[in-house]
């Protein structure tokens, strides 16, 4: 193995006088560098997300005044104003003269007088032909919308503001149009909020695996609408059938 | 009590003193150790931010030294198995410097949990309300504690002895070194126990954890001993006989194959059941949805274990050379496998399906190095002084001129 | 070894010459290298912010469980006190008790969330949450239709706007469940669960272990890695100690169903803000609430049901979403359509 741990390759006075200088040296050295704080903490974390105002509002999509009035030039004027007037043809087959911008995209209901009531324009009309207060939407909307109106009435369908508790304090739930457009009534689109940006996220950008390629759900997809990639969608018969009616 | 402190403060002037050698590797210990403390203040100010561990994977490199050296300390003591139970005479001398490596691995694993914590200056709280025995934590408090309380008094006990020049009465040494052979196993399985529990996350829910912990243990801990006892008779008047190293040899060359054995098992079952749950395996061996930091991690771990084992079984291992190289690739294979593969992967993906990638940084990295140099600043300190001490070189009667009263 | 060589730089071995001068001097100079290296080795600790060292009465600080009425009313003080230094903004920090007869229960129609992540986001706000490090507890997943399996899921989805084709969304947060594994892992139960159902935490007994972040199932905790950061103009005065006051870094938080709210009677902040009304919430005991009417009628499911968490959350679906239309024109958020009567 060599020499006993004994003896020293150098001589041992020089040795020792060495190794009783290095060692303070090294460590007054290391004190000296540490204690300028080397190596300073440089944080990886992100600015905070820019969030829009409109992200934490809990204000409704819609704000009917749910009153049977509308605003023209600056003035409000009831409905009956001019309809008891002007009259307006039992069908609806031509275009609106007024109220333009209104688009009847309500699947297969096309005609106006299944909710307007025919001769008084203030309310609504009920399947017997009686009137519905323009402040009782979900009256109208429940003559088809059965289930739906079912789960409202229940809560489990729509927003409900306030309290749970209703003994401690008020509940408003909200009405039909107060979400949904009577005439285009699907929920519209909206952006989303920003996504999520945590701590050390890294790219976040996904490739899919080869190992899911094969999911039937994806050959299924791509069979039925081999144009459209992944995209196709039972909704093509739907969207044929409401190609038939008038706009 | 007089003469207690006495050994005591002979204990640590003793460790002051060496050749140039030792107080090289003690300068260069320090040193690191010193600046791994300084990495740890710079984590105290600003938070765990320093590290690289995120919501998604919120235990990393801490943890998983954690975890493997909760595996050496208890091999550590496996060593006692041979000499007290098969009475194998050929250990007898090494037991203590097992048990000195115990110690020393222990008080490491204890500074790693306690550098894992967002609020240390909280930990008192787990005297003042302790869920136990629900939570698996206050297992492994309890077992890593006392088994570093009954190593210290074993240890303290046969040195002190020593040191008095009397006999050790079997009575205070024999029963704790059997209640640390079960302890040792019991640390590693409670270790094992805190990762096994969660339902949330399938990569570690599985009951071949535990098993693979104890084997791998023993494999690396005899690799770290016999790598230590050829320093030791390297650098000391104590003698190290061949036969210590080859006995250590084949408790290695079991529980390696035993480890390669159930490695095989958890592959098997992970990648031919091929269900949602492998996920974790998946991003660890292949990555997933193009994340893969880990692969190279694993695949190099196993070829060193795969390697480490078969160079271990041949005869060519009673070459020490051979024998080193195939210590050193175990251990190093057992360290990431046990870290990497083990720790981090059960993060990948998140129980929601989000892949975030864990990369430690150097603050991190510093720490654990330094919580390493000090314990092995520790473990030279214990061999320094128990090698002259269990000699008979240095005793309170050549101290003091006198018998110890 | 070497010890009982004289000359050698160490102290007397067995026997051997007294200390020398340049024994003291070599040693001394050591020992002061060592003392000085450790105190620049600790001396980042100057930038220790103010108020991360304990005090004595935070040391002293009693588990909320313990805490008698008036040492509660002086934490709450003392935290109302800290945010006045802190940030200048005057709050207050309140502690309501569970109510009786109450559990409350979660239930979120998948068939009509669009993934508008609002509700994010009114959490962010209600609760306030760090901005940076950001800190969510809601984390939406857009999921693929055909497959629950939620690695299949995007949470950074980002198109011009939702809902997408072919995708429906699950929001994620705490489910608050009936037998929840963070309530087992917590080794000093610095979390556990209340009689109305709600998993909570105390920030001032949490250690940072993050032992329950690794247990829960449905990733719904979140730990203050860097001390967290809300905006002094954007802090919601009205606090609970138990849920929205002002956490430190180092500790675990998740959300707790805005129990400052809900305890008042009130809605959480998330079902308030939803547009379409996805989210309902109430008390499951009470027989003619939505969640009971909900849980009674509709096709409910849970995630993740065989861990055996048996989670207060629930999804439900209903007749029919809003993916089976032509497409139409979105809306711009915030403003509305104010047209006649309707």
């Amino acid at each position: 193995m060599g020499k006993s741990p004994a003896e020293p390759t150098m001589t041992f006075a020089r040795v020792d006088q060495v190794r009783a200088v290095a060692v303070p040296l090294v460590l007054f050295v290391l004190a000296g560098l540490l204690a300028t704080g080397p190596w300073p903490f440089v944080s990886p974390v992100a600015p905070a997300t820019l969030v829009p105002v409109w992200a934490t509002d809990p204000t409704p999509v819609r704000r009917p005044t749910l009153k049977p009035e509308i605003q023209l030039a600056g003035f409000t004027y009831r409905c009956s104003d001019c309809h008891r007037l002007f009259p307006s043809p039992a069908e609806t087959t031509r275009s609106l003269t007024q109220h333009a911008h209104i688009v009847l995209k309500h699947g297969i209901n096309t005609r106006c007088f299944n909710c307007h009531h025919l001769t008084n324009r203030d309310v609504y009309v009920d399947d017997w032909g009686r009137e519905i207060p323009a402040d009782q939407p979900q009256l109208v909307c429940a003559k088809c919308h059965g289930p739906v109106y079912r789960d409202w009435l229940h809560g489990s369908h729509g927003r409900s503001d306030g309290y749970w508790d209703t003994m401690r304090g008020p509940q408003a739930r909200r009405k039909c149009i107060e979400c949904h457009d009577p005439h285009q009534p699907p929920f519209p689109p909206m952006p989303p909020a920003p996504p999520p940006n945590t701590l050390r996220m890294g790219g976040q950008t996904r490739r899919e695996d080869e190992h899911r390629a094969e999911d039937p759900l994806r050959i299924y997809r791509r069979m039925l609408a081999p144009d459209q990639g992944d995209d196709a969608s039972i909704s093509d018969d739907y969207r044929a059938m409401s190609a038939e009616v008038d706009p | 009590m007089k003469r207690y402190l006495t050994f005591v403060w002979d204990c640590v002037r003793l460790s002051f003193v060496g050749d140039w050698r030792y107080h090289l590797w003690m300068t260069i210990l320090t040193v690191v150790a010193l600046l791994g403390l300084y990495a740890y203040c710079q984590q105290l100010v600003h938070g765990l931010v320093t590290t690289g561990m995120t919501d998604q994977v919120s235990w990393g490199l801490y943890i998983a030294n954690f975890t493997y050296l909760v595996g050496l300390a208890a091999a550590a003591a496996m060593l006692v198995i041979p000499v007290y139970v098969y009475r194998n005479m050929h250990l007898h001398d090494v037991v203590v410097f097992g048990e000195l490596l115990a110690v020393a691995v222990i008080t490491m694993c204890l500074l790693f949990v306690t550098v894992d914590l967002g609020r240390p200056d909280r930990a008192l709280h787990l005297f003042r309300r302790f869920n136990f025995p629900i939570s698996m934590l206050t297992w492994d408090v309890i077992a890593l504690n006392g088994y570093l309380l009954l190593n210290l008094h074993i240890c303290g006990y046969l040195l002190y002895c020593a040191y008095c020049g009397r006999q050790p009465a079997r009575a205070f040494y024999v029963p704790f070194v059997f209640i640390a052979i079960v302890w040792a196993v019991s640390i590693h399985t409670v270790t094992a126990f805190l990762y096994v529990g969660f339902g949330g996350r399938p990569f570690w829910n599985s009951a071949i954890i535990a098993p693979r912990f104890l084997a791998s243990a023993f494999a690396a801990g005899p690799a770290f001993i016999v790598l230590t006892l050829q320093i030791v008779r390297r650098v000391t008047r104590h003698r190290v006989t061949d036969d210590a190293l080859f006995t250590l040899r084949r408790i290695m060359q079991v529980a390696m194959i035993i480890n390669i054995f159930l490695l095989g098992c958890e592959v098997f079952t992970e990648f031919y059941t091929d269900s949602a749950h492998v996920a974790s395996a998946r991003y660890l061996y292949f990555g997933l949805h193009g994340r893969s930091a880990l692969v190279p991690w694993i695949w190099t771990a196993i070829a060193f274990n795969l390697l480490a084992t078969f160079l271990l079984v041949l005869p060519a291992s009673r070459a020490l050379r051979t024998l080193n190289t195939a210590c050193v690739l175990a251990i190093v294979g057992i360290w990431i496998e046990k870290g990497m593969g083990l720790i981090v992967p059960a993060f990948v993906p998140t129980p929601l399906g989000e892949v975030v990638e864990y990369f430690p940084t150097w603050g991190e990295i510093m720490v654990c190095l330094g919580i390493w140099a000090f314990g092995l600043l520790l473990y030279t300190i214990f061999v320094r002084i128990s090698v002259p001490v269990l000699a008979g070189e240095l005793t309170y009667e050549k101290r003091y001129g006198v018998q110890a009263p | 070894m070497n010890e009982t060589q004289p000359g050698q730089g160490g102290r007397a071995g067995d026997g051997g010459p007294q200390l020398t001068r340049r024994g003291f001097l070599r040693k001394g100079a050591a020992a002061v290298g060592g003392a000085a290296a450790v105190a620049a080795a600790v001396s980042p600790l100057r930038d220790l912010p103010g108020d991360d060292l304990p005090t004595f009465e935070k040391f002293f600080q009693r588990h909320y469980k313990e805490m008698t009425p008036a040492e509660k009313e002086a934490v709450l003080r003392r935290v109302e006190r800290e945010v006045k230094e802190r940030e200048g903004v005057e709050v207050r920090v309140g502690d309501p008790p569970p109510l009786t007869g109450v559990e409350f229960v979660y239930a979120l129609n998948i068939s009509r969330c669009i993934g508008c992540r609002k509700c994010v986001h009114a959490c962010v706000k209600e609760n306030n949450l760090s901005r940076s490090p950001e800190i969510q507890y809601i984390r939406v997943l857009k999921m693929e239709k055909g497959s629950i399996d939620l690695e299949t899921s995007d949470h950074h989805y980002d198109p011009p706007v939702v809902p997408e084709h072919d995708s429906y969304y699950m929001p994620v947060q705490c489910h608050q469940c009936k037998k929840p594994p963070c309530v087992k892992a917590c080794p000093v139960e610095a979390t556990w669960q209340e009689p109305d159902g709600i998993t909570v935490i105390d920030y001032d007994w949490c250690i940072g272990c993050r032992y329950c972040e690794a247990a829960c199932p449905y990733w719904a905790r979140r730990f203050n890695f860097a001390a967290p950061e809300v905006p002094a103009g954007q802090l919601n005065p009205d606090m609970g100690y138990l849920s929205n006051r002002p956490r430190a870094k180092g500790v675990m938080e998740k959300c707790t169903y805005c129990l400052h709210r809900t305890r008042r009677g009130r809605m959480p902040a998330c079902v308030e803000v939803c547009p379409t009304g996805s989210r309902k919430f109430g008390n499951v005991l009470d027989p003619d609430s939505e969640v009971s009417y909900i849980l009674r009628q509709k096709r409910v499911f849970i995630l993740k049901e065989e861990v055996g968490t048996v989670p207060r959350f629930f999804y439900y679906f209903d007749e029919r979403g809003s993916r089976y239309h032509e497409p139409i024109a979105p809306v711009e958020p915030g403003t509305a359509d104010g047209e006649a009567g309707t």
